[in-house]
């Protein structure tokens, strides 16, 4: 079935964006094949299973964008607002480095175009080689524009049995020119064994920014025996589309905490591909998703399991109302080898509109008998006895969905390991059920 | 009834059982008793033949058999018995079915016609009422969503309905109320004939209160360290299993 | 112990064997002659053909589907046989004296006796053999209720203006590639109609037998069931033992009138393929109700034979508080493969749905649960749970769940879960403990995973649905 690729108007307009740009002579070779690879797919339609409840036409919206100015910089207002974090910061704006409004760096956190011998081999070895291996039908093709457009990007190396001393907190502002604009964000985290150390990716727009248009891919290889924590917020304007995906590769008895928050917007769209390649891997992934106006969010998770005794749990919940959609798509896949697996995921929903939706695809794909696996879905609205128990103490019905919507996400929430951030989306997300009454 | 030479078993390249020596005879109670980890359950484990558990050496008779040549529903057959510590549920096969099924082996092989149906509910009825278990628990799947002190009556139940030779009660009284400890100890003492024997494991005397044995051993490092009568028990609950330790070496 | 519940001997896949009946049976090959060929043996009227060659000409512009977690070589479609029948057929014959006495013979091979002194008391069958149904037993019985039960090829004959306004109004002539081509070439296959307020004074059902070689299967079964009736239905098949691989391509279509309730059971035993993987029946159905106000279509399913199985037996809840049922036992050995499920699609308010899908896995079978639950805007207070188990049996099979579900009704209320287990080592030392071999304790256990399938079976059936499980896992266990 190898028909001959018609190429859309935005893939041509990515292939020559790819070629306006120049790159370190090192990232030469990852960026031909993402060229190759990504002016060969075939565009998604409703037909392609990855892309069956979400449309890329506001993608497609961006088929005559160009570069942003070599000369952005972060607006000092919008920096001041981030939550209070004793972390690293490092700024991009629409996807450039902003040096001036960044932390200084740490040992081991550099940018690729910096990239000293010893960091090229770490970049030679993992770069593009996450998740490399998951099947074919769950490739994300947009990792291959994220390597057409390479030019830059951020390597977080820690040593063996070393540990990040300060949590590494990543921002990427897109601002108002960014309408017309694309970014492409690239992370590589490289945990050797034993090593740990906590990320965090926050990306928002500017108070007077709308439409833009981030193409994201971190890589994250946890070595045996690392610890990873990763929060990953997509909290840009509505006006807004991202597309990004997290790849991780876990090795024996390395474990990997996660957490992610995504508003809705004109399309957010968040692959989480995971790949145990060693025994004893752990994996923990809470996720929450919010839909109102319009606004269109999906996550699609892949979980890799090849290899015995490794555990994942996976907890998304997301609350859509309005117009809005979410889709949620969770594949666990137990491979043959993978015996003594325990791998669940739970899934629920709040529909909130008759003219919202939430479509939902959890799968099992199980090739080992000797594990346990299971997984649940739900989709309902707020549980009528306790919007009346709480009436029923005297507070009125508007206030009372609030409460519940609030601590239907809140119970997640409190699962994110940092203070300062957990506090600041508490507050933000109160406030966004509060405007709903 | 039975006799266990130099018995020597390991589970995942463990050993566990370490030249354990015991006779029991036709009728004789015999309780098993010892610290946690002493080799307690795997001795009734490695009778009945469960997975995972390797027989390195040493021999056992059951009857005069060559209990190693059996397979575990072959002993099952020929009355060995396990009350198991924590009975597993069997969702959707129903108790009566597996009652049925467990006592039409068990009758065939000793060259006994099935029970009609008709016979079999009437038998389990009354076997049940003895061990104070609601008939509507006939009904249900094997041991699904049983409380612990259900799950254990079932047992005994098991036990009375197929009238094994041998009984082996693992830690039968773990986690029982005072109740159904009686229940549990009046079924064994109901089917005490003089011929039926008896291994009684637990970590406590309280249940020998109940269940007077014949014997009683003390079982350290897989191994009989002491034995006595049913007196030992008591200087045990006493002194607890500390100043044995030096036997165990 | 998992090694244990692995080797042991398999028996013979009874209904294995073949008749010796001599055949009037097409060349291979699918054109419109063959069409207009078909039709004329069924001496059917202009307006069916007419349909026939409008679904022929999109077939042939459709492709075969490929998203299913199936893989078999291609099919070559001019390589099938798509008519045969027994030359005993060839004047039909009036009664049961006349019909065949091999065919008889071999119903009765099959356990279904068609002499209906020796039938099984409450249970009309109408026996369809290859391409054309052989007898419809207790017609008289049923006539006198009201009920139609005949042959769809007679339907068409007889109740043209029923088939004409419902043949096609649930699967469409292209609804896919496969009902398009059972639109165009379809045999035989039953028709039932009961009328307003009937409730059906027996069970019915149809038994299928492919004998021929090379030929494909293609029934057609349309139930329309009135306003207020009722009406169970029961559906049997199986196929001897060849090297070769058959193409069974079914629609089946209900609809259930205001009020009206049908329970539709199939126990499907096509010849599954040696334990090499070699041969066995292609089996691509397509089965689908229509459920207007207050009206319950429940369909019960155990599928254990078939080399590829591809099957969604589906509700349409069209009327308010209409209620569908799925109820599936899928279980494979050896090489099997099925991709089954179900799709309910609301579209009335305060609809509701259950679906109860067990899967059961053993040799180096793949089974997978492919589930939709739609709820539309309008289906206000819509209902749905959906729970999928999967049973593993050795570590060298695959079992799988893809359920779509999608919202669009904020006062709809949708559960799904799903778990995968093994037969456990403690639930089979238990067993065996108890005195019961290996091979009975997997059998009990694995009962035990589908009781709650079995218990929506007819009766009779739950026995024999229990049974086959037991043949069809012989070899898995040991």
């Amino acid at each position: 079935m190898t028909q001959p690729v018609q190429p859309s108007d935005f893939q041509k307009r990515a292939l020559t964006l790819a070629q306006q740009r120049s790159a370190p002579a090192f990232l030469q070779t990852v960026r031909q094949q993402g060229l190759d690879e990504f002016g060969q797919i075939q565009w998604p339609g409703r037909k392609t299973e990855m892309w069956k409840y979400t449309t890329l036409r506001p993608v497609e919206a961006f088929a005559n964008a160009g570069w942003p100015a070599d000369d952005v910089a972060a607006d000092g207002k919008q920096l001041a607002s981030l939550p209070e974090l004793d972390a690293t910061r490092l700024v991009f704006v629409d996807g450039l480095f902003d040096g001036a409004a960044s932390d200084e760096l740490p040992d081991g956190v550099r940018l690729f175009s910096q990239a000293d011998e010893a960091a090229r081999v770490v970049l030679d070895q993992y770069l593009v080689k996450i998740a490399k291996d998951i099947d074919p039908s769950r490739r994300n093709l947009f990792a291959a524009l994220n390597d057409a457009w390479l030019t830059d990007g951020v390597l977080v190396y820690v040593p063996k049995n070393a540990t990040l001393e300060k949590p590494l907190y990543v921002v990427h502002l897109s601002t108002a020119q960014a309408a017309e604009r694309v970014a492409n964000q690239r992370l590589l985290v490289v945990l050797e064994q034993g090593a740990s150390a906590d990320l965090i990716e926050h990306y928002l727009s500017a108070d007077d920014a709308s439409a833009s248009f981030v193409n994201t891919l971190t890589e994250i290889h946890v070595g045996d025996n690392a610890r990873l924590s990763h929060t990953r917020l997509n909290l840009e304007h509505e006006a807004s589309s991202h597309v990004g995906a997290v790849h991780i590769n876990l090795q024996r008895s390395a474990v990997a905490n996660g957490f992610t928050l995504a508003e809705g917007g004109e399309l957010k769209r968040l692959d989480y591909q995971i790949n145990h390649c060693g025994e004893g891997a752990e994996l923990n992934l809470n996720g929450l998703y919010l839909g109102r106006h319009q606004q269109h969010v999906d996550y699609h998770t892949t979980i890799e399991h090849r290899v015995p005794n490794c555990t994942s749990q996976e907890v998304f919940r997301g609350i859509v109302g309005d117009k809005a959609k979410a889709v949620f798509n969770g594949r666990i896949h137990i491979h043959q080898d993978a015996q003594k697996t325990l791998a669940e995921l739970n899934n629920r929903n709040l529909l909130t509109s008759n003219t919202a939706e939430v479509d939902t695809k959890p799968e099992l794909e199980i090739y080992a008998d000797d594990v346990r696996c299971a997984h649940g879905a739900t989709i309902s609205q707020l549980d009528e006895t306790a919007l009346y128990y709480l009436q029923s103490r005297g507070i009125e019905l508007p206030q009372a969905r609030m409460m519940l919507s609030y601590g239907f996400i809140n119970e997640v929430l409190e699962t994110l390991p940092h203070e300062g951030i957990r506090t600041a989306l508490q507050k933000r997300l109160r406030q966004r059920f509060v405007e709903e009454i | 009834m039975l006799q266990i030479k130099e018995l020597v078993a390991e589970i995942d390249g463990k050993q566990i059982l370490n030249g354990l020596n015991l006779t029991i005879g036709d009728g004789e109670v015999h309780a098993i008793m010892g610290p946690n980890g002493a080799g307690k359950s795997t001795l009734g484990n490695v009778l009945t033949g469960r997975d995972g558990y390797e027989v390195k050496s040493g021999e056992v008779l059951f009857n005069g058999k060559n209990l190693f040549d059996l397979e575990i529903e072959e002993r099952a057959r020929e009355g060995m018995f396990l009350a198991f510590q924590y009975p597993v549920e069997i969702p959707g096969v129903s108790n009566m079915e597996f009652l049925k099924a467990s006592l039409d082996a068990r009758r065939k092989h000793q060259g006994l016609e099935e029970l009609s149906s008709f016979d079999f509910m009437k038998l389990a009825r009354e076997t049940s009422a003895k061990v104070s278990l609601d008939a509507a628990f006939l009904k249900r799947g094997v041991n699904e969503g049983f409380s612990g002190g259900e799950k254990k009556r079932n047992e005994i139940l098991q036990m009375m309905l197929l009238e094994p030779q041998l009984c082996i009660l693992d830690e039968t009284d773990s986690g029982l109320d005072i109740d159904a400890l009686q229940v549990v100890a009046n079924g064994v003492n109901a089917m005490r004939d003089g011929k039926r024997s008896f291994i009684v494991v637990t970590h406590y005397q309280r249940l020998l209160d109940y269940i007077v044995p014949d014997h009683v051993h003390v079982l350290a490092g897989g191994k009989i360290v002491k034995s006595g009568d049913k007196e030992l028990a008591k200087e045990l609950e006493a002194k607890g299993y500390g100043w044995l330790e030096g036997e165990v070496a | 112990m998992s090694e244990q519940v692995e080797s042991l001997i398999r028996k013979d896949y009874a209904a294995g064997f073949h008749s010796a009946i001599e055949s009037d049976t097409l060349p291979p090959g699918l054109n419109e002659d063959v069409i207009r060929h078909i039709s004329a043996q069924k001496e059917e009227p202009q307006w069916m053909l007419d349909w026939r060659l409008k679904a022929f000409e999109a077939w042939q512009q459709m492709s075969e589907p490929t998203w299913a977690h199936v893989h078999y070589p291609q099919i070559d479609f001019q390589s099938i046989s798509y008519y045969s029948s027994p030359k005993s057929m060839k004047n039909r014959p009036k009664s049961l004296d006349e019909v065949d006495p091999e065919l008889l013979e071999t119903y009765k091979k099959l356990g279904i006796p068609l002499h209906e002194q020796e039938a099984l008391a409450g249970v009309a069958v109408d026996a369809v053999f290859d391409s054309v149904s052989v007898v419809t037993t207790f017609r008289k019985k049923l006539s006198e209720a009201g009920v139609i039960f005949c042959p769809i090829s007679e339907a068409i004959r007889e109740y043209p203006e029923l088939v004409q306004k419902y043949l096609g109004s649930v699967v469409p002539q292209k609804d896919n590639y496969y009902a398009a081509l059972n639109s165009a070439v379809f045999s035989d296959g039953s028709f039932v109609y009961i009328p307003k307020g009937v409730r059906c004074p027996m069970e019915l059902s149809t038994y299928f037998r492919i004998n021929e070689l090379n030929t494909g299967q293609f029934e057609r079964t349309l139930i329309v069931a009135d306003e207020g009736s009722h009406v169970s239905y029961l559906e049997g098949c199986t196929a001897p033992m060849r090297d070769e691989n058959q193409l069974h391509a079914a629609v089946v279509e209900l609809v259930a009138l205001d009020n009206a309730q049908i329970k539709y059971s199939t126990v499907q035993n096509w010849y599954p393929g040696d334990k090499e993987g070699k041969g066995g029946i292609y089996n691509f159905v397509t089965k689908r109700g229509i459920a207007h106000t207050n009206a319950r279509i429940s369909w019960t399913q155990v599928e254990t034979g078939s080399a590829v199985t591809w099957k969604y037996p589906s509700c349409i809840l069209k009327g308010d508080n209409s209620v569908g049922e799925f109820y599936s036992v899928a279980l494979t050995n050896n090489f099997q493969q099925a991709d089954t499920g179900t799709k309910m699609i609301h579209l009335g308010k305060n609809t509701s749905s259950t679906i109860i899908a067990k899967g059961i896995s053993a040799g180096r079978s793949n089974s997978s649960y492919r589930g939709l639950v739609r709820i539309n805007p309008a289906a206000e207070g819509a209902r749905n749970f959906t729970q999928c188990d999967s049973l593993l049996i050795g570590d060298r099979c695959g079992a799988h769940t893809f359920p779509y579900i999608e919202n669009r009704n904020a006062s709809a209320v949708i559960e799904h879960e799903a778990t995968t287990s093994k037969v456990s080592d403690d639930q089979m030392f238990l067993c065996q403990q108890r005195g019961l071999d290996a091979e009975k304790a997997v059998s009990m256990i694995v009962n035990g995973f589908c009781r709650e399938v079995f218990k929506e079976l007819p009766m009779e059936f739950a026995v024999e649905a229990g049974k086959l499980l037991e043949v069809s896992l012989e070899g898995s266990v040991g």
